[in-house]
């Protein structure tokens, strides 16, 4: 493989190192050395003077090839809606990576998703992490399954509730997602205790969550947010709350629970009900206390490369843009589990980086010149 | 009575004054010019801050999205062919209230009928303000809101009722044209009457058309008939530029930041500037297929658009002017000019260069709002 040395960038390592000006060598997919100044030979040489180099970015919440709006009938492959548990779906058979915003990923510098099912059941299924670029799904997947998806709310009470089954209220939704819980906790017990319970593929495949190998990862808005964090904690798991609009209302709750966040999409039409509150302000408050924060797209709902819109509608509300390159980078590298191979520029780290021009977040014209994904040059302007 | 002092005035047809005063009396732009005084004005000093007219979401179908249950009242579709329809009869204000579109910098929209029928009926202008009704409506009947997308077939096909084509749609329109064209005005009924204004040129036709295929179809069958013809969300307007170019057909640019539409259509929204070059208007809405998102994606479209590579007072002129001129309201609002209303809008940055940019002030018919 070639190795590729970048000179002269303006580093955003997204460690407890600032800006700086300075070379990247890559070698075989990973980054071999970080300097002010390197003299090594390699096969290639992109001269990064006056530009911005970037750990590649991540969207923590898409949907991308599963569902798939590039036609006139439209595809849903992410909600399996046939019973309100199912936690033994494997988001990776449902990715169609012919959609052409695989490609708009990366050529935007974004490189690495967390794929996940839709919200439309109460456990909904398992999440993973793929790289952006590839030729298949299985081969792109850096990390399966990476969370348990759980929703609260409108999506899989209006599911269930037309059809006039369980559950069909939030009062339903946590009873369901109780109960299965405690058999999953008493699975694993059981397990634990040597005493060799009937095999259940679905309390098997919430083992990784129960045995907090894994977070859960919980679609909540407004006040369902409390039944969250209410039910992660009785059953003492760690979580991330997904959309999470309302939560300047529930700084202290979430801030004491220690959970991450997941924020976004945002840009939708206000409406009483779970659209009432859109506050991306939150993002900086959230920060301000510690919590790690994440924004996303839902992509495709909204767009893959509408993550610099969402970074800088935080940033419009005053978050500084040096912590907001952290919510699109290392940040959701932490909540994904995957902060030993991604999310920043250190020695040892995948070779995926996204080369600026302009900075991501606050120059609305901020474009990318080059796109690394495991030290290979996958885009160039 | 203001006067907002010392601002980079962007007047919204491309130009700038810098360092510019502006006198609001009366609801009213009343001056603009440097050093200006009056008595009892309150000074509202916009040094080093970027002044804008009000900026107008051109499509919308906020206030008839029917909050909180799912009725649309944009949406009178029982029948494919409703050109009497008066949106304004539909708005709530609280609807719009509730979207604090003044954030944005937003302080007028064009309410209109949805996408589902052929012929959806006219649309109204209406302010983002909280006031009294009849102070926000602006002006009422400004265009037709027609549609030649999948959804007026997919509906009505589905019912077995035509149109369950496109050929279906065509013929419907074309069939009523004539005969509307040929009767006599004493056999006009109140429908008939509405289409025969749209024919005559009394009222623009806005038609919503997203791929090629259905702007070409729009262009052959509305471009023999009106003269002023407006496309909204013309995705594909790339691939038939020469016609768009020859009739100097205007643009309206709505969502395309949601399900996939900018990929699905491949839009190459570079070639807006073949467009700005030949003098064709393009405007800007959160609005697509008749549902909008919220106030934020404007601003989003605008920014895709600058990013693009089209100058950034080009994209303001598609936020304030140009929407006005194609709901014929220019006369009152979308530019800061002497005897406009006055809808001003203080960011503290540029809002299309950068992120780091917020409303500051935002002043409708001469009140502050925000």
């Amino acid at each position: 493989m070639n190795s590729i040395l970048i000179k002269k960038g303006n580093i955003y390592p997204m460690t407890d190192e600032e800006m700086f000006v300075g070379d990247i060598l890559i070698e075989n997919g990973k980054i071999s050395k970080i300097a002010k100044n390197l003299d090594d030979k390699a096969d290639e040489v992109i001269n990064a003077e006056g530009l911005n180099v970037l750990p590649g970015l991540i969207d923590a919440h898409s949907h991308l090839g599963l569902f798939d709006f590039n036609n006139d009938k439209g595809n849903d492959d992410a909600n399996e809606m046939t019973k309100e548990n199912t936690p033994t779906m494997d988001a990776r058979y449902s990715v169609d990576i012919d959609v052409p915003e695989f490609k708009s990923a990366y050529e935007h510098g974004i490189t690495t998703l967390l794929l996940t099912p839709g919200s439309g059941n109460v456990i909904c299924g398992l999440p993973f992490v793929a790289k952006t670029y590839g030729d298949n799904i299985f081969d792109m997947t850096v990390k399966n399954p990476c969370a348990l998806k759980i929703a609260f709310g409108g999506n899989p009470k209006n599911t269930y509730g037309r059809r006039s089954q369980l559950p069909m209220t939030r009062m339903g939704v946590a009873h369901v997602l109780r109960e299965k819980l405690r058999e999953a906790k008493k699975y694993m017990e059981a397990k634990d205790n040597g005493e060799n319970p009937a095999y259940d593929c679905e309390l098997e495949a919430m083992l990784p969550a129960m045995r907090k190998e894994v977070p859960l990862k919980m679609h909540c808005t407004q006040y369902d947010m409390l039944t969250a964090i209410e039910i992660a904690k009785e059953f003492d798991l760690p979580f991330s709350l997904e959309h999470a609009w309302g939560a300047t209302d529930y700084l202290d709750e979430i801030v004491e629970s220690g959970c991450s966040i997941c924020y976004g999409p945002i840009a939708t039409y206000r409406s009483p009900g779970e659209r009432r509150k859109i506050d991306v302000e939150a993002v900086k408050m959230l920060d301000d206390r510690g919590v790690n924060v994440a924004v996303i797209t839902d992509s495709p709902i909204v767009t893959i490369e509408s993550l610099y819109h969402h970074l800088g509608e935080a940033v419009r509300e005053g978050l500084d843009i040096n912590r907001g390159l952290r919510m699109i980078t290392i940040n959701p590298a932490k909540i994904l589990g995957v902060e030993d191979r991604l999310g920043s520029l250190e020695v040892g780290k995948d070779a995926d980086i996204a080369i600026f021009d302009g900075l991501v977040g606050l120059d609305t014209d901020a474009k990318v010149i080059h796109t690394i994904i495991d030290g290979k040059v996958v885009y160039s302007k | 009575m203001y006067i907002i002092k010392n601002g980079e005035v962007h007047i919204g047809d491309g130009n700038i004054m810098s360092n510019t005063d502006i006198l609001i009396e009366n609801g009213k732009i009343s001056e603009i010019g440097k050093n200006l005084n009056k008595n009892g004005a309150e000074i509202i000093d916009a040094t080093g801050k970027e002044v804008f007219p009000g900026f107008i979401d051109t499509l919308s179908s906020i206030g008839c999205m029917g909050i909180p249950t799912s009725y649309r009242d944009n949406s009178e579709i029982s029948s494919p062919l409703m050109p009497e329809m008066d949106v304004s009869y539909s708005i709530d204000p609280d609807e719009v209230n509730a979207q604090e579109f003044y954030k944005t910098g937003v302080t007028s929209i064009g309410a209109s009928p949805d996408d589902t029928a052929l012929i959806g009926g006219k649309i109204a202008v209406f302010k983002t303000g909280k006031a009294k009704f009849a102070d926000r409506l602006l002006k009422k009947n400004t265009a037709m809101k027609c549609s030649f997308t999948t959804a007026p077939k997919n509906y009505y096909g589905g019912k077995n009722m035509q149109p369950m084509t496109k050929m279906g749609m065509a013929d419907l329109l074309m069939n009523n044209f004539q005969r509307v064209k040929t009767a006599e005005e004493k056999d006009l009924s109140t429908k008939d009457k509405e289409l025969k204004k749209l024919l005559d040129g009394e009222i623009n036709p806005i038609i919503a058309a997203n791929s090629k295929s259905e702007i070409d179809a729009v262009m052959e069958i509305y471009g023999k008939e009106c003269k002023n013809i407006t496309l909204s969300d013309p995705f594909e307007f790339d691939r038939c530029l020469d016609k768009l170019l020859e009739k100097k057909v205007s643009v309206i640019m709505g969502n395309f930041c949601s399900l996939s539409r900018k990929t699905r259509h491949n839009m190459k929204m570079e070639k807006l500037n073949d467009l700005i070059e030949n003098g064709n208007l393009i405007a800007l809405s959160n609005t697509c297929s008749g549902f909008s998102e919220g106030r934020e994606v404007i601003l989003w479209s605008a920014i895709d658009i600058y990013r693009a590579g089209v100058p950034a007072e080009e994209v303001i002129k598609m936020l304030t002017i140009n929407p006005a001129k194609i709901l014929g309201v220019a006369d009152r609002i979308g530019s800061i000019e002497k005897g406009k209303d006055a809808d001003i809008v203080i960011y503290s940055a540029h809002p299309v260069k950068t992120y780091n940019a917020h409303v500051e002030k935002v002043f409708i018919n001469g009140e502050v709002i925000l």
